[in-house]
């Protein structure tokens, strides 16, 4: 059987926590990625977005100073974001369906709770690769598609039209 | 309410898929892949309880700091160690120090502000922790131990509780 290239993938790990983020460059080393770059906060983060031009970020919510979701927003939001479209897999002990949403609007591709398995490391990774979702443009909200699933009963041809509220 | 502005929509310019896939188009985890990085997680396992022990030492500092100086900043500081050991410890094989953590983040994001949760009931989470940790008590069944995260979260609910009736 033939499967994901992860040799071929470049992936930055963005968590302040040494020990978690040991975890995962260990495992995504075991399977195969050999360009990794880490990174312990967004500022050093973001230079190294700049620098290393990563295909995915694997993201921490929780981090000293700017929080993983501050990130996400200024990487697909900042003129000077160096790709905007760049996946994003978010890692957090955060699991509240409010959470994820928060998550979604900030732009992240993919949601990976605590704690992490292998599996659920891989099955991410997969979906960033094989599903990448469209991107959509509003004036609210860059990113990429938020509907996973068709959730809303309306599927009709404007459904993705802003409301603005008139006098 | 009226509809104006039209949304865009594109896909990225970049292709994983064409960079990462697989000869055949299919683009699943070779099972050998994914048992190196099984392998690769049971290797650290050895370190997990140093690790742990670590994340605990941090929690206790950052406790000591905010207890004297409870400000926004350290209580931050309290809140994230929290956080971290929540999501972590279960991976680090302590699931109840996962339980007790989480029910100590929950009452400082319950409070009205970080810095209002009460320095008695946030001290007995991290005692508790330091338990757990200090008798590798790595059944999530222990019935000392479930006894003591439970009594901790029932506290946690009621003080939560009382803060939400005092607000204005």
């Amino acid at each position: 059987m033939d499967g994901l290239r992860f040799d071929k993938l470049r992936i930055l790990v963005v968590d302040d926590n040494q020990h978690m983020r040991k975890l995962v460059v260990a495992v995504l080393q075991a399977v195969g990625v050999r360009d990794l770059f880490e990174a312990a906060d967004g500022e050093h983060a973001w230079r190294a977005l700049r620098d290393t031009n990563p295909d995915i970020i694997v993201l921490d919510w929780q981090m000293d100073g700017m929080t993983g979701l501050e990130f996400a927003r200024l990487v697909r939001n900042s003129p000077r974001s160096p790709n905007v479209y760049v996946p994003i897999i978010m890692l957090t002990g955060h699991t509240h369906v409010e959470h994820v949403r928060q998550a979604r609007d900030a732009g992240v591709n993919e949601f990976l709770a605590k704690p992490v398995t292998v599996k659920a490391i891989l099955s991410r990774l997969v979906n960033v690769v094989e599903h990448p979702r469209p991107f959509i443009r509003t004036k609210t909200y860059f990113g990429p598609c938020r509907r996973r699933r068709a959730l809303t009963a309306y599927a009709g041809p404007e459904r993705r039209k802003e409301p603005t509220f008139v006098d | 309410m009226a509809i104006t502005e039209k949304a865009q929509i594109f896909m990225p310019p970049i292709s994983l898929k064409a960079k990462a896939g697989s000869a055949s188009g299919t683009l699943t985890v070779d099972p050998e892949v994914l048992k190196s990085g099984e392998k690769a997680m049971e290797g650290l396992r050895r370190e997990f309880s140093d690790w742990l022990a670590e994340d605990i030492a941090t929690l206790a500092k950052t406790f000591a700091v905010f207890a004297k100086a409870p400000t926004a900043e350290n209580a931050g500081a309290l809140f994230r160690a929290a956080h971290d050991l929540k999501g972590q410890a279960t991976t680090f094989e302590y699931p109840l120090i996962a339980r007790v953590a989480a029910s100590l983040a929950k009452l400082m994001d319950g409070m009205q502000s970080w810095e209002a949760a009460p320095l008695p009931l946030v001290a007995a989470h991290v005692d508790a922790i330091h338990v757990i940790h200090r008798d590798r008590i790595k059944d999530i069944s222990n019935r000392i131990a479930l006894t003591l995260a439970e009594e901790l979260e029932g506290r946690v609910l009621k003080t939560i509780a009382q803060a939400s009736f005092k607000q204005p």
